[in-house]
């Protein structure tokens, strides 16, 4: 018992001293935009919006990814937790898949960045959108009622589309369908599918191919149930195609236009 | 002085070792052990025996969706997985999008057991009879089948350990991939069948197995595997993939095989069902039904739960007090018998509406208001709250407490609210769709504005509003609630009777339940035979057996449907989607609250957006219970109107507790627990994850 005690007190010491991992100080920025324009691709936030999957290689052959995290809805992203390491980074979203296999597992493509991150990084995926939507003119309020115009256009061609996707198997055309348009509204500026309020947000389903001929038209939103008046809300329009990303996972994500605020009066 | 004579004691016991050790000491300890004692005769192997049932994946009063096999009764509730048969107060109502505990590491440790069995009991051969070394093995191939079963429902293709993996080894010699989907459904099928073929056709010991229990479990897995195979395909961008590490299909099926494979497994399923069914050993519960009586029929059908010398069924976890019992009562029992807790299964409208014996609007849905859907025209007037359940079906009320039926002796009071305004009465709300589901009661300005006419209680007891009527102080919610600030009285209006001890003298608290719990019944053979039919005439494959397939299809569902008090089909099922929705809509509802819906739901594909119209088994629209991802369930509140001195119900989205529940196709398979992905080189995460 003495010996012990005796033990401890000489290299007592050492147990002050500190043992700890440094913390994770790598910053990685980064957004996402449409490799045409290089407008940022607008998302939600959330699992619906674009997710962002880094994968730190050093622990060889075996590795699982970090845990995912998303954009914010203006398509940027920014994770200031990271320990340094060599990294593989790609984007999952309303886009032609960075990361494309075939049906049997093989690699056809690989468009995601590998990169030492030790300090501070700024990165830019360019994409395909599948879709833009935009704007038509300013919204309307009448009766707490919000009607708004919006135009869709594809932004990756049939052909395009056709080229990458079919390759990874089970392709139909069908997957480029555009299936719905879905009109946000909520008391959050970070509206969107997850923020949206059920009362007031309201959706437009095309069936088949109806849409075909829609593309590039003004579309007519309109709210749902009656905003109270005197109230601020803001207001998103989101449309999609019938391809899920990551391929058959089921998500199927929007594209986004930008939030716009409404005054609600009488 | 004691350290003293300890140090003394250390020497001299070092002493006497050196002295002796010469002497041999490799002699098994007498502390452990081993296969001498217990695969050399029948004593012992009870007792491995009994080790191996302990761990089986049993989904019953100790089996939580939402936390997965924890092998505890905590909470113990049913239905609330989003199967939309019930509801409750609490965060595990929800979707089974996932269990807390995945099935895996535990699944393996059985298995070990079984392949121990299946590798060493041959050495002993010679100790048992041959009928009952041909028993034991027969139980070890068994367990195995259901172990491998019940991981390939949740995970697809899982690591087919057929052997015992010596450790510490090489580590190929213990590292086994997952195999493909196809590859472990053939492999439980085959474990099934040398099951069959090897165990007695009684069970030796009551709790064992038998050939006629494996055909029913196998009967219930291949009706999942053709399930599975078929319906992926329904998925928009079939619903398969191959592993990153390995290359193997471990999600789904291929293109070119998920005809063949579905064909075959549908195949198994009618003839294990089939072979239940030739033997006349089984037979529905009748013992108290009398045609034309509901009241005997419903009795019937709440009997047959309890009764243990029921011919239904054919396999049963028993519980015995005070050594193994649970807390079904203790958790699930109307409020006022809370002891601690009550009203952990609250069975739902969306439930009810599968039933026969209401008037519904053009829609189908149930009818409460004289208008087109019930946000139009007037409320309907009860004298007593039970006339809207007059011509209910039987089985649902032997499933369901309705509000002011009888329980345990007692009038089970459940009302919402005292509405004192005039009649005839406007639906409350002017919406009742899916975006004004969080509107509620307690919002509406005839409840809390200037001119109020509509009382409703926050709380029990003294919490409760009350009303004057007749000369009395009347509460305005029943003593069985529902109350809209305290979730542990009924939150949908209606409360469960399926399980719960009915005796007023039944002792109710935790640890204090001893009824069994059925997990598989003759009625369930009935419907696996009549699914596996219809969906093998939909394939266009031929009766496996010469019988016609279409026939015994319906001869089941009528069966059941006569046991029920259902009315009778009149014309055969056909082979169509029509037919196969008509036995799909029957299993629904008879199995409901067994554990049973949720993998129904799931092996139909019908719980993701798309799929979800399919949800009840029969065709509704989905657009009415859901959004495009989450999905809400119904409750039905009784109201007292004191200008009549009669009863009106409301029908609308969960009042007390609202819950939605959410579910992906990537939910169909789950993940494969991350660390196990993590630390082997084999095994694979769901190609879609």
């Amino acid at each position: 018992m003495g010996l012990t005690m005796l033990t401890s007190v000489t290299f007592s010491c050492s147990l002050f001293e500190q043992d700890n991992f440094d913390a994770p100080d790598v910053t990685l920025a980064g957004n996402v935009v449409d490799v045409l324009t290089g407008a940022p691709v607008l998302t939600d936030q959330g699992s619906e919006g674009i997710r962002v999957r880094l994968t730190e290689l050093s622990w060889g052959d075996n590795v699982e990814h970090n845990p995912d995290f998303y954009c914010m809805p203006d398509g940027t992203f920014q994770n200031t937790k990271l320990f340094k390491g060599k990294y593989h980074m790609t984007v999952d979203g309303p886009f032609i898949p960075l990361l494309r296999r075939d049906g049997s597992g093989q690699e056809l493509a690989d468009e995601s960045m590998v990169m030492d991150l030790d300090s501070d990084h700024q990165v830019t995926f360019e994409v395909q959108p599948f879709l833009h939507v935009e704007w038509v003119g300013e919204p309307k309020v009448e009766d707490g009622k919000i009607t708004a115009q919006v135009k869709v256009t594809r932004g990756v061609s049939p052909e395009d589309f056709r080229d990458k996707v079919a390759p990874m198997g089970n392709y139909t055309d069908d997957f480029l369908r555009m299936t719905d348009i879905q009109f946000f509204v909520s008391y959050s500026s970070s509206v969107g599918y997850r923020a949206r309020d059920e009362r007031w947000s309201s959706r437009i389903d095309y069936p088949e191919n109806s849409f075909d001929e829609l593309f590039g038209q003004t579309i007519t939103l309109v709210s749902n149930g009656e905003i109270p008046e005197g109230r601020t809300v803001f207001i998103r329009a989101a449309a999609r195609i019938n391809f899920d990303t990551p391929v058959g996972s089921g998500t199927k994500r929007w594209n986004y236009n930008e939030a716009k605020e409404v005054l609600v009066h009488q | 002085m004691r350290k003293i004579k300890r140090i003394a004691l250390i020497l001299a016991l070092t002493g006497s070792c050196s002295l002796y050790s010469c002497v041999d000491l490799d002699i098994t300890p007498k502390n452990i052990v081993t296969d001498n004692e217990l695969l050399s005769n029948p004593a012992g192997m009870d007792i491995y025996m009994a080790r191996m049932y302990s761990l089986m994946p049993f989904e019953d009063f100790k089996y939580m969706a939402e936390w997965g096999f924890e092998y505890n009764g905590w909470l113990n509730s049913i239905g609330i997985d989003g199967s939309g048969e019930s509801v409750n107060r609490d965060g595990i109502t929800t979707a089974f999008t996932g269990e807390r505990t995945p099935y895996w590491e535990k699944g393996f440790e059985l298995i070990r057991d079984a392949n121990h069995i299946i590798e060493n009991l041959p050495e002993f051969q010679g100790n048992f009879s041959e009928e009952l070394y041909n028993h034991y093995l027969g139980e070890a191939y068994y367990i195995r089948a259901m172990a491998f079963y019940t991981m390939a429902k949740r995970f697809g293709g899982i690591p087919l350990v057929t052997r015992v993996i010596p450790y510490p080894a090489e580590e190929d010699e213990m590292e086994v991939a997952r195999s493909s989907e196809e590859e472990t459904w053939d492999q439980i099928l085959s474990d099934f069948d040398t099951a069959i073929s090897l165990l007695q056709s009684d069970s030796p010991k009551e709790g064992y197995s038998n050939k006629l229990v494996a055909q029913s479990f196998k009967s219930e897995a291949m009706l999942y595997a053709g399930s599975v195979a078929k319906y992926n395909e329904t998925v928009s961008g079939r619903l398969t993939g191959v592993g990153r590490k390995t290359g193997v299909r471990v999600m789904g099926f291929d293109q070119a095989r998920w005809q063949e494979a579905s064909i075959r497994y549908f195949t198994e399923a009618y003839r294990a069902a089939r072979a239940v069914m030739s033997t006349g050993r089984y037979a529905l519960y009748m013992k108290r039904w009398l045609a034309n009586d509901p009241e005997a029929q419903y009795q019937n059908m709440v009997d047959m739960f309890s009764d243990g010398s029921s011919p239904e069924n054919i396999y049963v976890k028993h519980y015995i007090y005070p050594t193994a019992t649970h807390a079904f009562d203790a958790y699930n029992s109307p409020f006022t018998f809370r002891a601690p807790l009550s009203a952990g299964s609250c069975p739902t409208l969306d439930f009810m509406e599968l039933f026969e014996g209401f008037d519904r609007y053009p829609d189908g849905s149930i009818r409460v208001t004289s208008g087109e859907n019930n946000a139009s025209g007037n409320y309907l007037m009860y004298d007593h709250p039970l006339d809207f359940f007059k011509d209910a079906e039987p089985r649902l009320r032997a499933y369901v407490i309705f509000p002011f039926d009888e329980f345990r002796g007692q009038e089970i009071e459940v009302r919402a609210g005292v509405y004192t305004g005039e009649t005839p009465i406007k639906p409350f709300f002017n919406s009742y769709a899916y975006n004004t589901a969080d509107t509620r009661y307690q919002n509406l300005s005839m409840y809390n504005g200037q001119d109020k006419t509509l009382y409703l209680s926050p709380r029990e007891g003294g919490s409760q509003e009350l009303v004057s009527y007749n000369g009395d102080q009347m509460t305005a919610a029943g003593e069985n609630g529902p109350f809209y600030d305290n979730g542990e009285a009924t939150v949908t209006g209606l409360y469960i009777r399926k399980w719960l001890q009915t005796s007023p003298s039944a002792e109710i608290g935790e640890g204090k339940s001893a009824q069994p719990f059925i997990l598989m019944r003759y009625a369930e053979v009935l419907l696996n035979a009549a699914e596996a039919a219809v969906e093998l005439e939909l394939a266009g494959a031929g009766s496996p057996d010469g019988s016609n397939l279409l026939q015994v299809a319906t001869e089941a569902v009528n069966a059941i449907r006569q046991r029920a008090g259902a009315s009778l089909l009149t014309d055969a099922i056909t082979g169509d989607i029509q037919g196969r929705n008509t036995v799909r809509k029957e299993r629904r509802k008879e199995l409901a609250f067994e554990h049973k819906s949720k993998w129904d739901i799931r092996r139909w594909r019908v719980s993701h957006y798309e799929g979800r119209d399919g949800f009840w088994g029969e065709t509704r629209d989905k657009n009415k219970f859901s959004n495009n991802e989450n999905y809400r369930l119904r409750g039905l509140y009784p109201f007292f109107s004191t200008e009549t001195g009669q009863y009106f119900f409301d029908a609308r989205f969960q009042w007390v507790s609202s819950k939605t529940f959410g579910y992906k196709t990537l939910d169909y398979y789950f993940e494969i627990p991350s660390g196990e992905v993590a630390k082997s080189a084999v095994i694979d995460q769901q190609p879609n994850r």
